[in-house]
C-alpha cells in the first residue's frame, strides 16, 4: 500500500540561515580572505586638505621602489566621473574637494611596500577657502566646490498636494521646530575591499566586489572604464555586512581596476578601519524646519516643510533622500494639506550615501515628534491622536500611494497594550515633579516604509532560473544578493513550499553576474517580496511541468496531483504516486526529453512617480509602532534604554528566526542612531574614525525587546509576506526623544542624544538650533 | 632588514615553528603567513572583538597580541574550535538559533563564547552580556547570540 | 618596515633588569597598548622587545601583613576574580570589572596600566584611592636593588612616570585599609566597561560622627594625569558632612580639576560631572 504524505509548510517556521555553518566554521571566505595568484596590494593615497587645488604630484619616487608595479594619478587614468550626477573622478587631479579624496593609487607586492610607496609620494597644493556649514552655502560669496554648479546646489526637490494656505486657515493650533539630525555611518564589520583581475588572453575583467547591486554595478563599471558590459564579470563573495553602504560605486573600485590595468596582475585593495570610517559613505545629516497644523478636533490640517542637506563635496545616494522622507511627511498619516521642499548643498564634508532606511528616520523622528506636540496641544493622548488621523487600508495618499493592505491602527494598539504605554506615561508625567535624579520615560514612534520594492529604476523587477536535477536537487539561480539578511534561506523557502521539498535540496547560485539573471539588487526592503514572487513564479513553473509529466506516467489529471515530501501524491489523499527523483529521471530517456529548467521574471505592480514626486512606487507598504521605555538619569544626562516593543504589519512571517534578527537588528541600529553614534567632522575633518570613540552599541546596552507581527497577508506578497529590512530602525530615535519628553518635560530637536547633549537640555543651555 | 625571531607553538594541536617579525601581530601571522582566515580583522585595535582566539585557554583579541609572545603557548582559533566535536553543540547553536547574519563577527564570538561557557559555566543572561561586551555585531542586535551561548550553557549544566 | 632591533624574553628579573641597565629597551608585558603603539608607527626601531611575561614571579597576588602585593604581570582578570581580594580590597575588583573588554582584562596587566599612565587609566583612580605604591626594581652591583614610589607622586604626565629607563614596575602595593574605611568608585561612561572615561571619581574615608576621617579623594580624566584632589580632602575634613556641605564640598572639587575639551566631552561638562558624581558618591560613602 501507498505512503500517506501529509502537507507539509516552512511557512513562519523558525528556519536556520542556510549559510551560518559555514560562518560559525570560519569557512565563509570574506573578500579579505580572497587572494588570486600574482595578486598586488592596492592602496589609496588620500588628500590631507579639504579643499585645495592640486599644484603638483611627483610619483617618482614611488615607481622607483623596488616591488612597486603600479601607480597612478588622475593622468593615467580615464576618470570618467561617478556617483548619482557624475561629479566625483576616481582620482581627483584639480582639486580636492573634502577629505576623502583620492590623489594617487599603487600597486605593490606587499601592503608595507604599498604604504612605503605612498608615503614617498609628494603632492604640492594651494589652500582654497573652504565651506563646511551647509548654512552657508547659498551666500553670495560662499566658496564654490563643484564649478559647474556655481551656486552650490547639488539637487532640489519640490513637492505638494492640496492647499496649505488653507490648510494653515483651517487650523486651531499650529506649530513649528527645526530639527537637526547627524553623520552616522554604516560600520559594516567586514571593511570595503575589491579584486580586480583581467583575464590575460581576453583582456575581460573579472571584479570580486562586495556590492549590493552587481548588475548597475556593471553597467557603470562598463561606462567608467570605457569597456563593453559583456567584457566584465562580478562575483560577489560573502558580504560582511551592507545596509546601504555598497548601493553605489565609489572610487576605490575604478582605482583597483585601473591599477590591475596597468599592472597587468590582479590587484586587491581593502579598507583599513580607519579609512572605513573616512572614506565610506554617511546616512545624510539634515535640518529640517516642519510646520504643522490641526484642529481643535484632533485632525491634521497641513504641514510644511522646508530642510537642508549637507551634500558633502560629491553627490551620493545621500542627497536624494528626500524620494523616501517625503513619503513619511505626505503619507504616514492623513494630510489633507501639504508642501515640501529640500535643498542639497555642497560643502567641503564628507559625503552621505544611502543607509538603511534611506531619509526615513530623519523625517520620521521631525514627524513624530509633532504628532506629540500636537497631540498635547489640542488635549488628546497620543495613541487616540495618532488612531484617528492614521492611515488605513483602502486610502490612497495625497501622494498617490495605494495602501492595499495596511496594518498601521493594529500596529499602533498591539504596541501600546503591550507596554502599557497609557499608565506607564500617566505615572512617568506625575513623577517629572518629585526629587528622584533618575527619571523614566516612555515614547511612542510609527513608521511607513515601502514593503513591496520602490520604482525607481525603469525596472524593479528581479529574474530567477530554477533547475532540477535527477536526483530532484533544485538549483535556485538568482539575481537577489544575501548580504546577511537572510534573503537565500527565504527564497529556498518559499521554493519549496511549491515543491514539496526539504530545505536540503535546494542549493541558492547569487553571486555572478555571468550566471545569474538580473535584479536590480539590495535596496528598499525589496529582496524577499521581489525576489521571492519571482522564485515562486519560477517554482510554479516547475511544478506545472512536474505534474504534467507525471499526468503522462500516472493516466491521472496533473490538477488532482501535487507534491509533497519529494513525491508526487494525489492531491485529496495524499497517497504517493512515484518519488520526484524518479520522475525526473524518466524525463529523460523520453523522446522530447524536457530537464526542468525554468526562468521567470518578475515585475512589480508598481508606478514610477510623475515630475511631481505623485505616484503608487512600491506594491505594498509596511507600517510599524514602537514604543520604548526609557530611564534619564538627571545628574549626567545618560538614557538608558530598557525596554523596546515593536509592532510590525510584516504581511506576513515567511521565517519566524530571520525575521525576529532583522527586527532586533534594526532596533539595537535605530538605539545606536539615537543614543551613541556621531561621527564628528570639524572643519571637514573625521575627529573619531574608530570603534573607540564612534561608540556602537554593545550587547550589555540592548534593551528588552518584545515583538509582535501583524499579518496583513498582503495580496500581492510573497504568500502574502512585505519588506521589513529597514523598517526595525526607522522608529527609535523618535520614539526615545517623545521618551526624553515624557521623562524629564525637555524636548530635544537635534540628535543624538548623547549624555552631553541631554544633559545641557535638562539645564536649559543647549545650542539653540538656528536655521 | 626587518628582524625576526623563530617560535614554536601549539596551534589547533598541532606543533607550528615559524619565524615572525618582531613587531608582527598574531591577527597578521593566522592570517597571512598560516592561511587561517577564520580570524577575522575588524579593526585591528581590541575594540570589535572580531579577531578573538584563545591562547592557553583564554579569549584575547589576536590583533593586540605580539606573535613573538606565543612561544610555548598553545593557540586556539576557530577552525581549531570546529574540528574539535566537543564544540557541535556551540557551533549548532550559534546558526539554528539565528545567532549569524552576515557572519563577519560570528568566529570572534564563538570563540568568546567558547571562553565564557568554559571559564564561567553558570554565567546566567547579564554575565552573558557582559562577557561579550568586547565583541562587535552590527546586524544581529545581540540578542539571539546572547540566547545562543545561554543555550549552550543550560545544555553543558544538564549534562 | 622599520621593527625592533633584537627580542628577549628573560625568565628572571635579574636578567630583567640587567638588560634595562643596558638600554634602549622596550618592555613587552600585556602588549594591547604596545600594540596600538607601534600599529600608529610610535616606537623606537632601536630597541630590544624584551618580553617579561616569562617571569613568573612577577605574577602573583600575596597578602602580606600590612598590605596586599601585586604582582605587576598579574591580569586584570586575575584581580577581578581573585576570591580573597574581592573580601579585602573590593573596590579593586570593581575597577577591574569596568576595564575594557574580558579580552582586554584577558592580557592587560596592572604593572602595563600604571606604566601606561594614561589620564583615565582605569584601575589608577581606586589605586591612588588606597594610596597604593609601586615597587621600581633596577640593576645594582649585580644583583636587583628595588625603590618603592606612592602613586600619587608616580605620574609625571600622560604616558610619563617616574619608573626611569632602567628601571621595571614589578609590584603594586596596597596597605590594608584602616577598620571602618569605606571607599566608592564611580567610572562615568554609557557602557558597562567598553568605555574611556569621561571622569572617574574615587572618594573613601572613614565615617565617624558626621565627620569623613582621613579622607581620599581621587579623580580621573580630569587633567593630565590621576591625581588627589589634595584641596577637596582638606575640605571634606574640616567640617561635618550633611547635604549642605556635601555640595559646597562638589563646588569645591568642581573647581579642582582642570579638565580639556576632547572629542568625548566638553571641559565644561567634565566639571558638571565631577560636581554632580562628587555629590552622589560622598552621599554613598556618608550614608551608612
Amino acid at each position: 500500500m501507498a505512503a500517506i504524505i501529509e502537507k507539509e509548510s516552512l511557512i513562519g517556521k523558525a528556519i536556520p540561515k542556510m549559510d551560518a555553518p559555514g560562518k560559525v566554521s570560519g569557512h565563509t571566505r570574506y573578500i579579505h580572505d580572497l587572494n588570486l595568484p600574482g595578486q598586488l596590494i592596492g592602496r589609496i593615497l588620500r588628500t590631507d586638505r579639504v579643499h585645495a587645488r592640486i599644484i603638483s604630484i611627483d610619483t617618482k619616487e614611488a615607481e622607483a621602489l623596488p616591488g612597486v608595479h603600479a601607480v597612478i594619478t588622475a593622468k593615467d587614468v580615464p576618470n570618467k566621473p561617478l556617483g548619482v550626477t557624475k561629479d566625483n573622478p576616481p582620482l581627483k587631479g584639480d582639486k580636492v574637494r573634502c577629505e576623502r579624496d583620492e590623489i594617487a593609487a599603487v600597486a605593490a607586492e606587499t601592503e608595507a611596500l604599498a604604504e612605503q610607496a605612498l608615503s614617498l609620494i609628494k603632492v604640492e597644493y594651494e589652500e582654497l577657502p573652504a565651506l563646511f556649514d551647509p548654512r552657508q552655502a547659498l551666500l553670495e560669496n560662499a566658496p564654490v566646490i563643484q564649478e559647474s554648479k556655481p551656486d552650490n546646489i547639488s539637487m532640489e526637490f519640490d513637492y505638494s498636494h492640496g492647499d496649505v494656505e488653507q490648510g494653515e486657515a483651517e487650523s486651531d493650533v499650529v506649530i513649528e521646530d527645526l530639527f537637526k539630525l547627524h553623520y552616522v555611518t554604516h560600520c559594516c564589520m567586514g571593511a570595503s575591499g575589491v579584486i580586480a583581475d583581467f583575464d590575460s588572453t581576453s583582456g575581460n575583467l573579472t571584479l570580486y566586489s562586495n556590492t549590493q547591486v552587481p548588475f548597475l554595478h556593471k553597467r557603470e563599471f562598463a561606462s567608467v572604464l570605457n569597456m563593453d558590459p559583456n567584457r566584465i564579470r562580478i562575483i560577489q563573495p560573502p558580504i560582511g555586512g551592507g545596509f546601504g553602504s555598497k548601493l553605489d560605486i565609489y572610487p576605490f573600485e575604478p582605482i583597483a581596476v585601473f591599477l590591475a590595468q596597468k599592472a597587468r596582475r590582479p590587484v586587491k585593495l581593502t579598507f583599513s578601519r580607519e579609512e572605513e570610517f573616512l572614506a565610506s559613505p554617511t546616512r545624510q545629516p539634515a535640518y529640517l524646519r516642519l510646520r504643522s497644523g490641526v484642529t481643535k478636533e484632533g485632525v491634521l490640517t497641513f504641514r510644511t516643510l522646508d530642510s537642508l542637506l549637507d551634500n558633502g563635496a560629491y553627490t551620493s545616494w545621500g542627497a536624494t533622500i528626500p524620494f523616501v522622507m517625503m513619503q513619511t511627511f505626505s503619507s504616514l498619516y492623513r494630510v489633507p494639506h501639504c508642501l515640501y521642499h529640500t535643498t542639497t548643498v555642497y560643502t567641503n564634508n564628507p559625503y552621505a550615501g544611502s543607509f538603511r532606511g534611506y531619509g526615513n528616520l530623519q523625517a520620521t523622528f521631525c514627524v513624530e515628534a509633532h504628532m506629540d506636540k500636537l497631540a498635547e496641544a489640542v488635549g488628546i493622548d497620543p495613541l487616540r491622536f495618532r488612531l484617528k488621523n492614521a492611515q488605513q487600508a483602502g486610502e490612497t495618499s495625497g501622494q498617490g500611494m495605494h495602501f492595499k493592505s495596511c496594518g498601521f491602527k493594529e500596529c499602533l494598539t498591539t504596541a501600546a497594550a503591550r507596554s502599557d504605554y497609557a499608565i506607564k506615561r500617566e505615572q512617568n508625567l506625575k513623577a517629572q515633579g518629585d526629587d528622584n535624579a533618575v527619571k523614566k520615560g516612555i515614547g511612542m514612534a510609527s513608521m511607513l516604509h515601502v514593503g513591496g520594492g520602490a520604482k525607481i529604476y525603469p525596472s524593479d523587477g528581479c529574474g530567477t532560473i530554477l533547475k532540477m536535477d535527477d536526483f530532484g536537487h533544485v538549483t535556485l539561480m538568482t539575481g537577489a544578493s544575501e548580504i546577511g539578511q537572510g534573503s537565500e534561506t527565504v527564497l529556498s523557502q518559499l521554493v519549496c513550499e511549491e515543491l514539496g521539498l526539504p530545505l536540503s535540496a535546494v542549493t541558492v547560485v547569487n553571486n555572478d553576474t555571468d550566471i545569474t539573471p538580473w535584479d536590480v539588487g539590495v535596496h528598499a526592503s525589496r529582496t524577499t517580496f521581489i525576489a521571492g514572487n519571482s522564485a515562486i513564479g519560477a517554482a510554479r513553473l516547475a511544478r506545472e511541468k512536474i505534474l504534467n509529466a507525471a499526468a503522462g506516467t500516472t493516466a491521472m489529471p496533473a490538477d488532482q496531483l501535487s507534491l509533497r515530501g519529494g513525491c508526487i501524491v494525489i492531491d485529496e489523499s495524499g497517497e504517493a504516486v512515484i518519488t520526484l527523483d524518479k520522475l525526473l529521471r524518466s524525463l529523460h530517456f523520453q523522446e522530447r526529453a524536457e530537464l526542468v529548467t525554468t526562468s521567470f521574471y518578475y515585475e512589480p505592480p508598481s508606478v514610477h512617480q510623475d515630475k511631481a514626486f505623485k505616484g503608487d512606487v512600491s506594491a505594498s507598504y509596511a507600517w510599524a509602532t514602537q514604543v520604548v521605555e526609557i530611564e534619564v538619569d538627571t545628574l549626567t544626562g545618560v538614557v538608558t534604554l530598557n525596554r523596546c516593543t515593536a509592532a510590525h504589519d510584516v504581511g506576513r512571517v515567511l521565517n519566524k528566526l530571520g525575521i525576529e534578527g532583522q527586527v532586533e537588528g534594526g532596533i539595537v541600529m535605530g538605539q545606536g542612531y539615537a543614543l551613541t553614534e556621531d561621527l564628528l567632522i570639524d572643519e571637514g575633518h573625521c575627529q573619531n574614525p574608530n570603534f573607540r570613540d564612534y561608540k556602537l552599541i554593545t550587547a550589555p546596552e540592548i534593551p528588552e525587546i518584545d515583538l509582535s507581527f501583524i499579518e496583513t497577508m498582503d495580496g500581492e506578497g510573497p504568500q502574502g509576506a512585505k519588506g521589513i529590512g529597514e523598517a526595525p530602525a526607522i522608529c527609535m530615535a523618535a520614539a526615545i526623544a517623545n521618551a526624553l519628553y515624557n521623562a524629564t518635560g525637555v524636548r530635544i530637536y537635534e540628535a543624538p542624544f548623547s549624555p552631553e547633549k541631554v544633559y545641557r537640555a535638562l539645564k536649559g543651555c543647549s545650542q539653540p538650533l538656528e536655521w | 632588514m626587518s628582524l625576526t625571531h623563530e617560535i614554536k607553538f601549539t596551534l589547533n594541536g598541532s606543533p607550528v615553528s615559524l619565524t615572525i617579525p618582531l613587531t608582527m601581530s598574531v591577527l597578521t601571522m593566522l592570517r597571512d603567513l598560516l592561511n587561517l582566515t577564520g580570524t577575522k580583522y575588524g579593526c585591528g585595535e581590541g575594540e570589535c572583538g572580531a579577531c578573538t582566539i584563545l591562547i592557553d585557554g583564554v579569549s584575547v583579541n589576536a590583533c593586540l597580541k605580539f606573535a613573538v609572545d606565543c612561544d610555548g603557548r598553545t593557540l586556539t582559533t576557530v577552525e581549531g574550535l570546529v574540528a574539535d566535536s566537543r564544540n557541535d553543540p556551540l557551533r549548532t547553536a550559534f546558526a539554528e538559533k539565528g545567532g549569524v547574519q552576515c557572519g563577519f563577527c560570528t568566529p570572534g564570538m564563538v570563540m568568546q563564547a567558547r571562553h565564557i561557557l568554559d571559564n564561567y559555566p553558570r554565567a546566567n543572561e547579564s554575565q552573558i552580556k557582559r562577557g561579550i561586551e568586547g565583541n562587535l555585531c552590527r546586524c544581529t542586535g545581540y540578542k539571539k547570540i546572547i540566547e545562543t551561548i545561554a543555550s549552550v550553557g543550560e545544555l553543558d549544566n544538564k549534562g | 618596515m622599520t621593527n625592533f632591533k633584537s627580542y628577549l624574553a628573560p625568565a628572571t628579573l635579574d636578567e630583567a633588569v640587567d638588560q634595562l641597565n643596558q638600554g634602549n629597551v622596550t618592555v613587552l608585558a600585556g602588549g594591547s597598548d604596545l600594540m596600538l603603539r607601534v600599529g600608529a608607527g610610535n616606537y623606537d626601531p632601536s630597541h630590544t622587545l624584551m618580553n617579561i611575561l616569562k617571569i613568573n614571579e612577577l605574577r602573583n597576588i600575596s597578602f602580606e601583613d600590612n598590605e596586599v602585593q601585586i604582582g605587576t604581570l598579574t591580569t586584570i582578570t586575575e584581580i577581578r576574580e581573585d576570591p580573597e581580594l574581592s573580601i579585602k580590597m573590593p573596590l579593586l575588583g570593581q575597577a577591574a570589572d569596568q576595564f575594557a573588554s574580558m579580552q582586554i582584562r584577558n592580557v592587560g596587566t596592572i604593572g602595563g596600566n600604571i606604566c601606561n599612565a594614561s589620564p583615565a587609566g582605569d584601575m589608577l583612580v581606586p589605586l591612588l584611592l588606597l594610596d597604593a605604591a609601586v615597587e621600581l626594581a633596577r640593576q645594582s652591583d649585580g644583583g636587583v636593588a628595588s625603590r618603592r614610589v606612592a602613586l600619587k607622586d608616580f605620574f609625571v604626565g600622560p604616558g610619563k612616570t617616574q619608573c626611569q629607563s632602567n628601571e621595571l614596575l614589578t609590584r603594586v602595593s596596597i596597605p590594608f585599609s584602616k577598620q571602618g574605611f569605606r571607599a566608592r568608585f564611580y567610572k562615568f561612561g554609557t557602557r558597562p566597561a567598553l568605555d574611556i572615561s569621561t571622569v572617574s571619581i574615587g572618594i573613601g574615608g572613614i565615617f565617624n560622627n558626621g565627620y569623613l576621617q582621613a579622607p581620599r579623594v581621587a579623580f580621573g580624566a580630569v587633567a593630565p594625569v590621576p591625581f588627589m584632589a589634595l584641596k577637596t580632602m582638606k575640605a571634606i575634613e574640616q567640617s561635618p558632612l550633611d547635604s549642605e556641605r556635601i555640595k559646597e564640598i562638589a563646588e569645591i572639587a568642581r573647581d579642582e580639576i582642570k579638565p580639556i575639551d576632547d572629542v568625548r566631552a566638553t571641559a565644561w561638562y567634565r566639571k558638571q560631572l565631577v560636581h554632580n558624581l562628587t555629590i552622589k558618591v560622598l552621599s554613598d560613602v556618608t550614608d551608612a
